[in-house]
């Protein structure tokens, strides 16, 4: 168990440059989740971590040690890959023997920390198959098994469960949570599942296009949101967003001229605004910005409402049932500090202006 | 889609499409086969059966011509010597050729493709125009008629063959393997021999069969750097077909290059379940 620091790290193949300038301080123990799109550099992140590649500029400090240069076998790192990786020649016990056997552990020692791994995954009755007689989730326990007999400082996981099928990535997503928590082993872990990021971890990072749009813990994230990427990459369904000019203070005018009233009583730094509000913060009232029901999809415990309105589509999400009809047309409320505005164009490093301590819409 | 529809599509034209198979590869194997069969039949043949016309199928078989040309002590020793020859070059370009491709599949090296392409192009140099400057080479060394140097000689073509082949079949391998590996406590090269080896086993056993079977037959350069001690079999064929003196020995002929075709068969049944896999399953994923 360690701490990780990533200070000012960036990476290029050739000339051209994926990370710009990461930096990362990881506590002891802690769990963290990178989020973010395709390709905007989670991966090669942790891949740097693990020592699979080089480090362009900056340091990566695992516990107290400098391991820029260090190779992977010894910066004392476990990963678990997205198609696991399992050794196939090897069978489930050989597989996760592995790295002890490589560090020249004794043989009572590995037989004895196979055994305690298989069983806190429930791998005992697999242990003399080989990895092709093994379903997916089977194989994904094993990878993990993997890992944790070799009591690491640092758990890395690359989408580990974006193999899976829905309902066992729930599973496994529990298996992994409690894991850790069994084990308080610092853990970076990669994922373009947003969801996955909120429920497991102590502090979600997202990153977009090589550098951290905002990190801290995940309701933080989903609360005060710093910019229109981060409000609408967490959260699901995602956020409605409103463009439009502010005209008299506090009236927001959409491209198609309609004027939706906003909070009085704050300045605005610039004329162009997004409005952020997400589905669950919608309230139907008497009164409010008016928008026409297209569809409605009750689930049960709550009731997804698609609308229109001013030419736009707005999802709304009302906890229960709700006797609105399609055609029908309703009016949506917002309390004004769960309202999100966001004044600059450029999803990325804008800033937010939460309206915290602002009255009613 | 696909999927959905070919179960019946399959069944509709399975059996008739089932035969249809069968008889083709009845026809192609015996168009293949034919002329072994016909060789194996001229070399148990009597002198005075082999140009009978039209040709007979049904003769008494004599294994005179095999008796006579062993008890000749230098087929049986190029016998052993294509063997050494096969055998060395062989395994040795398996070895170098398996790394050198590994490196070109996986090593991030600037013209990694370029550099392989290069090697590869070596072996559109007509091997005749090779043979001389190498016979010439081997004679400064002092090194003509001896495996050693044909060993090496075969190399030069086996390399760039096995790397090129190895190279594609490391390339269908999930580069996680040897990165999981490195991660848990191996090299590079640990990750190699202890990872990506033992998961190529069929691939390399395959390539070193075919390397072997071309090193088995090769002529040319065997002709121009061995003439006794270290001669192969293909050598002493050359030498019954263009022997102008006495006229070709169809007998003598046929039933050596039986004595060539038989190892070669027989080894590849034992090893026909590595060779299908190896050919057959490039991915070893999971
Ligand atoms: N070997 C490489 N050479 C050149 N560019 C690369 C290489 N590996 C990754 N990249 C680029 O680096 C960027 C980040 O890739 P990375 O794999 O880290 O993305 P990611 O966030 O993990 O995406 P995903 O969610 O799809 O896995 C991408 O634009 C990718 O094209
Ligand atoms: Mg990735």
């Amino acid at each position: 168990m360690s701490t990780l620091d990533i200070h000012n790290v960036y990476k290029a193949y050739g000339s051209v440059e994926v990370l710009h300038g990461v930096s990362l301080n990881i506590k002891d123990g802690e769990f963290v989740a990178l989020v973010g799109p395709s390709g905007c550099g989670k991966s090669t992140l942790l891949r740097m971590i693990a020592g699979l590649e080089d480090i362009t500029a900056g340091d990566i400090v695992i516990g107290d040690r400098i391991v820029n240069d260090v190779a992977p076998k010894n910066r004392n790192v476990a990963m678990v890959f997205q198609n696991y990786a399992l050794y196939p020649h090897m069978n489930v016990r050989d597989n996760m023997g592995f790295p002890l056997r490589q560090r020249r552990m004794p043989k009572a020692e590995i037989e004895r920390r196979v055994n305690d791994a298989a069983r806190i995954l429930g791998l005992e009755p697999l242990l003399e198959r080989k990895p092709r007689a093994l379903s997916g989730g089977q194989r994904q326990r094993v990878a993990m098994g993997r890992a944790i007999v070799r009591e690491p400082n640092v758990f890395l996981f690359d989408e580990p469960l974006s193999n899976l099928d829905a309902k066992l990535r729930v599973q496994m997503r529990s298996e992994i949570k409690e894991l850790h928590q069994r084990l308080g082993i610092t853990t970076v872990y990669v994922t373009h599942d947003q969801i996955e990021a909120m429920t497991l971890a102590d502090r979600v990072v997202v990153m977009n296009g090589g550098i951290i749009e905002q990190e801290g813990p995940p309701l933080e994230l989903y609360d005060k949101p710093a910019s229109r990427f981060v409000a609408a990459f967490i959260g699901s369904p995602p956020m409605n967003f409103l463009e439009g000019e502010i005209a008299d203070g506090a009236v927001l005018v959409l491209a198609d001229g309609t004027r939706l009233q906003l909070p009085a009583g704050r300045q605005y730094r610039r004329a162009h605004v997004t409005v952020g509000v997400r589905p669950e913060h919608f309230e139907l009232h008497e009164t409010g910005w008016p928008a026409t029901v297209s569809v409605i999809e009750p689930t049960g415990s709550e009731t997804q409402i698609t609308a229109r309105m001013a030419g736009q589509i707005v999802r709304i999400l009302v906890r229960g049932r709700t006797l609105v009809m399609p055609g029908e047309v309703i009016h949506l409320q917002v309390r004004s500090e769960l309202l999100h505005i966001f004044e600059d164009e450029v999803a990325r490093g804008s800033r937010v202006l939460h309206l915290q301590e602002k009255q009613y819409a | 889609m696909t999927s959905i529809a070919s179960p019946i599509l399959k069944r509709r034209s399975g059996r008739l499409g089932h035969k249809v198979r069968i008889a083709a590869g009845v026809i192609v194997s015996l168009i293949f086969l034919f002329p072994i069969y016909w060789m194996v039949l001229t070399s148990l043949k009597q002198p005075v059966d082999i140009f009978t016309t039209p040709p007979t199928f049904f003769f008494e078989p004599t294994i005179a011509t095999y008796v006579e040309y062993f008890r000749r002590a230098d087929i049986s020793r190029r016998l052993i010597n294509t063997i050494i020859v096969a055998a060395g070059s062989g395994v040795l370009s398996i070895i170098v050729g398996s790394m050198a491709g590994y490196a070109l599949a996986r090593v991030r090296i600037r013209g990694a493709t370029t550099m392989g392409l290069l090697i590869l192009l070596s072996r559109g140099v007509p091997p005749i125009a090779l043979a001389v400057p190498m016979f010439l080479v081997a004679r400064k060394l002092g090194l003509t008629d001896k495996h050693i140097t044909l060993i090496l000689a075969y190399c030069t073509f086996l390399i760039p063959y096995v790397m090129w082949l190895m190279r594609s079949f490391f390339i269908s391998l999930p580069r996680e393997l040897e990165e999981s590996a490195m991660i848990d406590g191996c090299s590079r090269y640990g990750a190699f021999l202890k990872i990506i080896v033992p998961i190529s086993l069929p691939g390399l056993l395959s390539t070193l069969i075919f390397s072997m079977i071309l090193a088995w037959e090769e002529l040319l350069f065997a002709l121009v750097l061995t003439n006794r001690y270290a001669s192969t079999i293909p050598v002493a064929i050359a030498g019954i077909a263009g022997d102008t003196i006495n006229g070709a020995n169809w007998g003598a002929l046929t039933a050596v290059g039986t004595i060539t075709v038989v190892p070669v068969v027989i080894f590849a049944l034992l090893v026909q379940k590595w060779l299908i896999r190896g050919l057959a399953d490039g991915a070893t994923k999971g």
